[in-house]
């Protein structure tokens, strides 16, 4: 077991920037996907106003 | 009716666009984990390495490998991309420079995290100044310094412009990157094209079954590359969306 420790811990950090990289992308497009309803609710508001 | 029938037309052209994106990252995650298969599994062991610890350690090199190719490949886009931004002056070109440099970040940051952990049973040290690993350092250093530059600068015309400008520049690292195992005497083995460092420490000769995996895990990472540029470039486009709703928002 101890011989594959470096093998392991190799795609483990590979496999951990690609999900932290993911992560990041879908986190920002929901905080995005908020923004975008939120202001077509202020822009559809102003229009009926 | 206008109104009443382009929001129906755009969410159908989304809900369409939707799926076949939802299938493309299927199909993408599925070619990994065939990729994770084949490097692990599939691949045959280098048998001229001594140690059992040195040959599980040099099927990092399918990962390895691959994703230093993806990040060249990545850069030299986003350097290309910055060349028609400047000659077009059209924001798409900007959005995809962006994107590419940061897919090609995260892709280089697996190398530079793996390298050294291939490293430490090969060479028997983390880390050490070898020309490869040092202009590798700076180049991972310079497209860090690409996402800052764009983080400092307010107006949007002035960030695109700047940030192409260095993109270019930085690109010049990638040729020198790939050829500095060739060039100079350095531990780093050159396993495609070696030229005069076929001895490099840890090198291995490639039987037809390391190049088939290898061959297939970079066809892999590529595919990877461009689903992830998809979903970055998506989220590039809801970010001006974003920005034009708030200009109508504050000047309607």
């Amino acid at each position: 077991m101890n011989e594959m420790i470096y093998l392991f811990a190799g795609y483990a950090v590979i496999w951990l920037a690609a999900f932290v990289f993911i992560f990041s992308m879908v986190s920002r497009q929901q905080s995005l996907q908020k923004d975008v309803e939120m202001l077509e609710q202020l822009t559809q508001q102003k229009q009926d106003s | 009716m206008t109104t009443n029938t382009l929001p129906s037309q755009q969410s159908k052209t989304e809900t369409s666009a939707f799926s076949w994106g939802a299938a493309f990252t299927i199909f993408t995650g599925f070619i990994m984990l065939t990729a994770l298969y084949v490097a692990l599994v599939w691949a045959p062991e280098a048998v001229n390495l001594a140690s059992p610890v040195e040959r599980y350690a040099q099927r990092i090199f399918y990962f390895h490998v691959p994703a230093a190719w993806v990040g060249f490949l990545a850069f030299i886009f986003s350097a290309l991309f910055s060349v028609i931004y400047l000659i077009k002056r059209q924001q798409k070109w900007d959005a995809l420079a962006l994107s590419s440099v940061e897919v090609g970040l995260a892709f280089f940051t697996m190398v530079m995290l793996s390298g050294p952990i291939w490293a430490k049973p090969t060479w028997n040290v983390w880390w050490t100044w070898d020309p490869r690993l040092t202009i590798s350092t700076i180049c991972w250093l310079l497209y860090i310094g690409y996402i800052m530059l764009r983080g400092a600068i307010d107006n949007p015309e002035r960030e695109a412009r700047f940030a192409a400008v260095f993109a270019i520049i930085s690109s010049l690292s990638i040729p020198l990157n790939w050829m500095a195992i060739r060039w100079w005497r350095t531990i780093h083995p050159a396993v495609l094209s070696p030229g005069n460092n076929s001895g490099g420490e840890g090198g291995f000769g490639m039987s037809p079954d390391i190049r088939n995996a290898l061959i297939f895990c970079t066809v892999a990472f590529t595919i990877f590359y461009i689903n992830l540029m998809y979903h970055r470039v998506k989220l590039e486009m809801i970010k001006h969306r974003v920005e034009s709703l708030k200009q109508d928002v504050l000047y309607q």
